[in-house]
């Protein structure tokens, strides 16, 4: 595969983290990010922000929020 | 680092779970239904918030979802997830109500998807957020950057990255290409980031700075001394 450049190596990131790219996509990369500092850093602060949103347990539903689906669901369950 | 959420286990335990609560309501246990929704409010609700932007909206289009999700709990078929069934009835339902309340497509936004990337922070994060941050801090860091993302693109990435939808899947309830998609995703990943950076990033020292310019500007030069060198 031939040298890819930043652009190149940033519109295949999505790939890249999805472990969607070939053997042979990687290994291009790979060699970029080796050399290229920025986008090694791109790559990396990306794929740390993606962890910690998979990471993280979702907020609670707002207490009134809840307590009037609660509400809601109360009548359809009992048919009204 | 807490447990990952729901949506992120692939194994049959959860999903497994809410099947048997599917069939028990469908078997006339009509309680069961209450269950569910104690499953997967809180992810619900993130996906309209994630659609409509505000509360109230995001609380009605809740409601609508669960209402039509029991409505229609007959026609759920064990080959997907419940999870992704009702994250389908979920987004159709905060589309439908955000088009009813809108007048026009936003097509400035859609077409700012087709652009090329950009990115602008370049310093590396410190190793740990959780030693820098409490558990709370960090969640609401993560939300504050989903609410700030613009529409088109906080969608993508909550149906994707925080509700675990495929490509092929998310791309589908939103009614776009996969390219498409990923395209958004792209740009959704790369937001994130940089609306987390200030917080995360490791400041950098003059040394470093001087070094980082260096490279920056000049890598081409740096190879052609190295192979100069027969490095």
């Amino acid at each position: 595969m031939p040298m890819m450049d930043c652009k190149e190596v940033l519109s295949n990131l999505s790939n890249y983290v999805d472990n969607d790219a070939s053997a042979e996509l990687r290994t291009a990369i790979e060699q970029h990010i080796g050399r290229c500092r920025r986008c090694r850093v791109v790559f990396d602060t990306t794929e740390r922000a993606l962890k910690m949103v998979i990471d993280v347990e979702p907020f609670e539903v707002p207490l009134a929020v809840s307590a009037r689906l609660y509400t809601k669901l109360e009548k359809l369950l009992s048919g009204a | 680092m807490s447990g990952m959420t729901e949506n992120h286990l692939t194994e049959d335990g959860p999903s497994q779970d809410d099947f048997l609560l599917v069939k028990r309501v469908l078997g006339g246990d009509r309680r069961a239904f209450e269950s569910l929704v104690r499953r997967h409010e809180r992810r619900v609700f993130r996906v309209t918030l994630a659609v409509l932007g505000n509360v109230e909206d995001a609380e009605e289009a809740m409601q609508d979802a669960f209402t039509k999700a029991f409505r229609h709990l007959d026609q759920f078929r064990n080959e997907a997830r419940f999870s992704t069934w009702l994250t389908r009835i979920t987004v159709n339902q905060a589309i439908e109500k955000r088009n009813a309340r809108r007048q026009y497509v936003p097509l400035v936004e859609a077409e700012m998807a087709e652009g090329p990337v950009t990115p602008r922070r370049y310093e590396p994060w410190r190793s740990n957020p959780e030693e820098l941050y409490g558990k709370q801090e960090i969640l609401r860091m993560i939300e504050a950057a989903i609410q700030s993302l613009p529409e088109i693109y906080r969608e993508a990435f909550v149906l994707r990255d925080v509700e675990g939808l495929k490509a092929e899947e998310a791309a589908d309830v939103l009614g776009i290409t996969v390219p498409a998609l990923k395209s958004r995703l792209l740009r959704a990943r790369l937001m994130m980031r940089e609306s987390l950076a200030p917080s995360l990033e490791q400041p950098p020292t003059l040394g470093k700075k001087i070094l980082h310019a260096a490279q920056d500007m000049g890598t081409a030069v740096a190879m052609r001394m190295m192979k100069a060198a027969g490095k």
